[in-house]
């Protein structure tokens, strides 16, 4: 004679992989998922690292006039391009296909009225929609340096010393990079990595519950020789164990995509060997086992399987908001976080990531919140189920 | 054999049994005869230990529901007013979930499968998921995964309720079987022409008490009225409920 449980177990997992819906979800969690994932992150480190690796394009129309500014813009590592005159729509048309960075023009006029020192007018063409804000500072420094050079040649030609015209030298020391940035944005998206605990055994929690309910057959089974916790624990491991196994190839996955992409270059880290990996993966078992357990607890009282699914989709949110608010905060690593679920396993990856000693307690800890909390809900749903007002609602 | 005396339960201000008492024989189907809301399905959840009573002793082949529900539970076929099938899953897987939960072995659990299906006329029903079934294969599985764990009594909400003539005469038959067997069947019903074809007993309840037991041709005897559809309306008080 087989463990109850164990039939029941067993039931309910044979019942959800024939769910078609069920198993596309599965996978798109497992494979689909990470790839996403690591696809935004590549967008990510990409846009961050372009302007130090590409430099600065700008196209020049008329530069000839003016063979000093052109020079200077060399210098600072502005890639120039000369290009004729084509009108206002051609000038457009090339920032909105963001070849260059702006186009600088130079009137025919220039020339005349530099040497009779009016206001000689240079145009620069930028569009503020691109992200190319910073790139295009650049380019005004430069003007700026350049007019500020001729003003004092001038001024000095007049017999006046250019300092009078700079009664304070301003110097800027920019200390951050892109990288930097960017950073704290793609650690918050790692704590995502973990939303699939609570996606993969949703369908099956549901259904095996409020689903059950509504179709009538939970009164049926509840009238089998069988104890409450043997029905909601078969269910809630089976639920549980489709979760465990989506979130440990959801990991591999991204273990796999985290490790080719180049987070060095936006100091960043993921310095993870598959030991580190299988020790997260082993830690963070129970957190599906806690998601499944509140599910099932949850979307057992619902009245409707819709209304189940909506209050657990809901509740799929709220282990989500340590891990923001600690973000939001800029909070330190703190040994209390590792007694969260859910955010235990944020930190603990982001720990892990960067490739210290971490000793053993916060992999316990990680491990026993979520396998404390996911025992105290199964008691309370077995405890729920054996009530005698449920039976009535059955 | 099922004994059931001065059963009460009550939820909150309601008082859903009243006092029921009733015996059901071994060897006899025994109809359980009230208008909706009488409390039937409260005395059938009482019955297997789902619901515990407030006032009274329920027995059942001397066992107490309420003590040892399991030892109940397996002697007892409960078929509820819906069938509950599984969509995904096959008759056969259906019924052997069924089975391996009232603690049968594989071997016994095919040999008696098959049994069941031979006594409903369901073999080719067995090996298809119940998704598109129809009202009537759906009660042949409910009912087989009533009977599979052989147990010596039977509790059936309504069985022949939304059947066909062919379907409603297959069910009929078969507890007519299992009557011949010395089952111990207790049948909810609304259909009079049942009750006076099928049943042996009838007990009659209203507003959560037992208001007679005898059979058909006493209970009409006792109101002295021939049909006992009308006995049944006298019986109860009020016409109401009644869905012939």
């Amino acid at each position: 004679m087989r463990s109850k449980l164990l039939v029941v177990f067993l039931k309910e997992v044979r019942e959800t992989l024939r769910d078609k819906r069920v198993l596309g979800l599965l996978v798109m969690f497992t494979l689909m998922y990470p790839i996403m994932f690591g696809y935004i992150l590549n967008q990510n480190i990409e846009r961050a690292t372009r302007a130090e690796r590409e430099g600065i394009e700008l196209a020049v129309i008329g530069g000839g006039q003016a063979p000093t500014l052109m020079s200077q813009l060399r210098q600072k590592n502005i890639t120039v391009r000369d290009i004729p005159d084509a009108g206002e729509e051609a000038i457009g048309e090339m920032l909105r296909a963001k070849k260059v960075v702006a186009v600088l023009r130079l009137p025919p006029k220039f020339s005349d009225n530099y040497h009779a020192m009016r206001p000689a007018r240079i145009e620069l063409w930028f569009d503020s929609a691109t992200e190319q804000d910073r790139r295009r500072r650049d380019v005004e420094d430069v003007l700026r340096a350049y007019n500020a050079n001729i003003a004092s040649a001038r001024l000095l030609a007049h017999g006046v010393s250019p300092v009078t015209l700079g009664p304070i030298d301003l110097q800027r020391y920019d200390t951050g990079t892109n990288a930097a940035r960017s950073a704290g944005f793609i650690g918050s998206l790692m704590g995502f990595l973990f939303f699939p605990a609570f996606f993969c055994g949703m369908a099956a929690a549901v259904d095996s519950t409020a689903g059950e309910r509504e179709r009538r057959s939970l009164e049926v089974l509840m009238a089998q020789p069988v104890r409450t916790w043997e029905l909601v624990g078969g269910k809630w491991l089976a639920a549980a164990s489709l979760a465990v196994v989506g979130i440990t190839f959801e990991l591999i996955v991204a273990h796999i995509g985290l490790s080719w992409l180049p987070l060095e270059e936006i100091g960043m880290s993921w310095r993870l060997g598959w030991g580190d990996l299988a020790k997260l993966c082993l830690a963070s078992v129970p957190l599906p086992l806690f998601a499944a357990a509140a599910q099932i607890a949850v979307a057992m009282n619902a009245r409707s399987f819709k209304e189940a699914q909506s209050t657990v989709s809901i509740l799929t949110f709220v282990p989500m908001l340590p891990g923001l608010v600690v973000s939001m905060m800029e909070l330190k690593t703190a040994t209390w976080m590792y007694a969260v679920p859910m955010l235990s396993n944020q930190t603990l990856m982001r720990e892990i990531s960067k490739g210290g000693e971490l000793g053993p307690l916060p992999y316990v800890l990680t491990f026993a919140c979520s396998a404390v909390a996911a025992l105290a809900l199964f008691a309370f749903a077995s405890w729920r189920m054996k009530s005698e007002r449920y039976v009535l609602a059955v | 054999m099922i004994e059931a005396h001065e059963v009460r339960k009550q939820f909150g201000p309601v008082q859903a049994l009243g006092g029921v008492s009733f015996t059901a024989r071994d060897g006899h189907i025994t109809a359980l005869l009230g208008p909706n809301g009488a409390g039937k399905t409260t005395l059938l959840r009482t019955l297997v230990g789902m619901l515990k009573r407030d006032h009274g002793t329920i027995a059942v082949d001397g066992v107490d529901p309420e003590r040892d529900p399991f030892k109940v539970r397996s002697n007892i076929g409960f078929l509820t007013d819906q069938f509950g099938l599984y969509e995904r899953l096959s008759t056969r897987e259906y019924l052997t979930y069924f089975g391996e939960l009232n603690g049968m072995n594989k071997a016994d659990l095919r040999r008696r499968i098959d049994e069941v299906s031979a006594m409903l006329a369901m073999d080719d029903i067995l090996e298809r998921r119940s998704k598109g079934f129809s009202q009537g294969q759906r009660i042949k599985v409910a009912l087989a995964r009533a009977l599979l764990h052989r147990p010596r009594h039977l509790l059936l909400d309504e069985p022949t309720r939304g059947l066909d003539v062919m379907s409603t005469r297959a069910v009929r038959h078969a507890l007519a079987s299992l009557r011949a067997e010395g089952c111990c069947v207790v049948m909810a019903t609304h259909v009079m022409q049942e009750v006076s074809h099928l049943c042996d007993d009838v007990i009659v309840i209203a507003k959560g008490h037992t208001v007679a037991q005898g059979s058909p041709e006493q209970l009409c005897q006792r109101t002295g009225i021939a049909s006992l559809e009308d006995a049944f309306v006298s019986l109860v008080g009020s016409d109401e409920g009644i869905v012939a």
